[in-house]
């Protein structure tokens, strides 16, 4: 196991009183797998991200465990957390013109990381900036490394944005929408990228994203967040082909799909709720065509479908509910907005 | 009479590069042509900085073209005085992307609403109010939230202030640049839904303007797809989607990633990025990135031709007629 959150619950300071962004958040990443992290904006997504890198604001409230290689990340010293972001742990931005610096040339910025984390010689440090640029398929690699940040595309910033974070072959690389500022066909470029680097270097990744055409094409496992809960998750295909929770499926049947036209469009009335004024019971109860009187009045359990399948709703605590939720489906198309 | 027809739109920009003051023209719409009829929805797709957007712009008036012909409803706007183009302007509207930055903090929705009204002369008040209420009835914002301010709403409300906007004058052209873009996958369905209906209760004409391959095959009747100022290819939208005729236009489908893991398709990975409109590369703009570019390529400049029926593609390797022929013999 490389990375394990536990019960991992984060409260940030806002308008004078403790706000809960995250609430119990448990999942796992293996060695050379890729786990997508899906949902609306405000659903914790980032803030995830951002617990487990430790690069939360000064007076964030944050529990629970989150185990890197049997190292719990949340007892770490300032100095032991220097050690271990851009070595063992790296993240990717999703903007790489406000990550980058642009005062310094790109050779300089992913020198950096090298000089911080390894004892090459300069020398060495130089030959191992060109590599990195060959490896994220960057052309004329000899000239790039004197140039600065704003000379780049858009894709090709991304990429140095990778090769600094690929430069101490970390172990576990998040990213956050890294292709969510970029046009169709060099986003494509980008993930075919990601997909051959995780091949190369057996590392784990964490996806956050909100395009679900993304999560499809290159993670293996998803956990759906909803309200800074994880509501769903599942092996990818399973999760697309058997999607159990009601806010899953939502999302599904929200995106038009490429090959197939529809009158109309599935879509989840309203909006996510903000963190403060959260509903008790089930979060999104509210927005759910198939709200009982308990979803508003309890929290609904993680119920394990299978292994690897596990979903909270109150619906899959009966067979009879199981029932309805997979006949449902239709529902959901016929609900119209507002 | 079409509602719309475009023949030989040109928008050039002059930039001054470097302290000399040199100048150099970007050619942001280069020579489009198209028609769209009442009723019609006119996909446009592209990536960022193919001029998608200046065209929408032009077609407005918002900025003048330098060169070409707008007809709306058969007359020639391009020609007009600001006080000729203020009554167009009634027949056509504009929703923005970002509908955060497009609606005044300081108004509330009802002022928003109110005013496009004003401008254009319904001076009863009382008269102005049962517009707005009707309007807003429509688009799904209640009665008592007129008195609030946008900040006060979500992204995906906003946007549909921003099309009660645009609704109020009652237009028959409504160009959508990126109406979607900024919105959350459940909020963007609820807005297209809207304009889905919208359109077929009032008749309305859309040109809608997007990047999502998928959103615009949803909305649209007809696509053109644009590459560095010029409409590489216009069809019907399912003809252009199960048929793309020129390479950009496949390459683009194929980068869309598809939301179903079990679908793997053969992917077309462009080379590069998209050239600067300031030095466009010569003959056809498309060559230095397409897989089946020739010599003859960099040569000349590929006509819009129509190589099947009411399929139009700028490109010398797709010979016309190839599909048509394919059809009957299937049929």
């Amino acid at each position: 196991m490389l990375l394990e959150l536990q019960n991992v619950c984060l409260e940030l300071k806002r308008n004078h009183k403790y706000v809960k962004i995250l609430d119990e958040v448990s999942f796992q990443v293996n060695q050379g797998e890729t786990v997508g992290i899906v949902g609306e904006s405000g659903c914790g997504k980032s803030m995830t991200a951002l617990s487990i890198m430790r690069l939360l604001p000064e007076k964030a409230k944050l529990k629970g465990t989150i185990k890197l290689e049997d190292e719990d990340v949340t007892k770490f010293s300032k100095k032991a957390l220097e050690k271990v972001r851009g070595n063992k742990l790296s993240m990717i931005f999703q903007d790489p013109l406000t990550s980058l610096n642009p005062l310094h040339t790109v050779g300089k910025q992913i020198e950096e990381t090298l000089m911080l984390h390894t004892d090459l010689t300069k020398s060495q440090r130089k030959q191992r900036v060109v590599e990195l640029l060959r490896e994220v398929g960057l052309p004329r690699a000899e000239e790039l490394v004197h140039e600065y940040p704003h000379q780049l595309s858009g894709g090709m910033r991304q990429r140095i944005m990778i090769a600094i974070a690929m430069a101490c072959n970390p172990s576990l690389l998040i990213c956050d929408e890294p292709t969510t500022a970029l046009d169709v066909t060099v986003q494509a470029q980008i993930l075919e990228l990601m997909n051959s680097l995780k091949k190369m270097n057996e590392m784990g990744i964490i996806m956050i994203t909100h395009d679900l055409g993304v999560v499809a094409e290159v993670c293996d496992r998803v956990i759906v967040m909803y309200a800074g809960k994880v509501v769903e998750q599942a092996g990818v295909k399973e999760l697309f082909q058997n999607p159990k929770h009601p806010y899953t499926k939502g999302l599904i049947e929200s995106i038009p799909k490429l090959g197939e036209r529809k009158q109309i469009l599935g879509s989840i009335p309203g909006t996510v709720p903000a963190p403060d004024k959260l509903p008790s019971g089930c979060k999104f109860a509210d927005r759910c065509s198939y709200a009982m009187d308990t979803c508003r009045r309890k929290m609904p359990p993680m119920v394990h479908i299978t292994n690897e399948h596990s979903a909270s709703c109150w619906l899959l605590e009966e067979e009879e509910g199981e029932q309805f939720v997979t006949s449902g489906s239709k529902r959901i198309e016929t609900t119209l907005h507002h | 009479m079409s509602l719309l027809e475009v023949k030989e739109l040109k928008q050039h920009f002059t930039i001054k590069k470097g302290f000399l003051g040199e100048k150099k023209i970007v050619k942001a719409v280069d020579g489009v042509s198209f028609k769209i009829e009442q009723g019609e929805t006119l996909g446009i797709v592209g990536e960022s900085g193919c001029g998608k957007s200046s065209l929408g712009r032009t077609i407005l008036q918002l900025i003048k073209p330098t060169s070409g012909v707008i007809h709306f409803q058969g007359r020639d706007i391009t020609h007009l005085s600001r006080k000729e183009m203020k009554d167009v302007r009634k027949e056509m509207q504009i929703v923005f992307q970002d509908p955060y930055a497009s609606l005044n903090p300081r108004s509330t929705v009802r002022t928003i609403l109110e005013d496009p009204l004003i401008i254009h002369g319904i001076k009863s008040r009382h008269k102005r109010m049962d517009i707005i209420e009707g309007i807003i009835d429509k688009i799904g914002i209640r009665k008592d939230q007129l008195d609030r301010y946008p900040h006060e709403f979500s992204g995906g409300q906003r946007q549909r202030i921003g099309i009660a906007r645009a609704l109020t004058l009652s237009p028959k052209l409504i160009i959508a640049d990126e109406p979607v873009s900024a919105l959350d996958v459940s909020v963007q369905s609820q807005v297209l839904n809207l304009m889905d209906a919208l359109q077929k209760e009032l008749n309305l004409s859309y040109i809608f303007i997007s990047h999502d391959l998928s959103v615009v095959q949803h909305i649209s009747d007809r696509v053109a797809v644009m590459y560095l100022g010029k409409i590489v290819e216009i069809a019907d939208v399912d003809e252009l989607y199960q048929n793309p005729l020129h390479p950009y236009t496949k390459a683009l489908l194929s980068a869309v990633p598809l939301p179903d893991p079990a679908q793997m398709k053969e992917r077309i990975i462009l080379q590069g990025d998209l050239p600067s409109p300031v030095n466009p590369p010569s003959g056809c703009p498309f060559h230095t990135r397409c897989p089946q570019a020739t010599p003859e390529c960099k040569a000349e400049i590929p006509e819009l031709r129509e190589k099947s029926m009411d399929h139009w593609a700028a490109c010398i390797h797709v010979q016309p007629g190839q599909k048509q022929s394919i059809r009957t013999s299937i049929s």
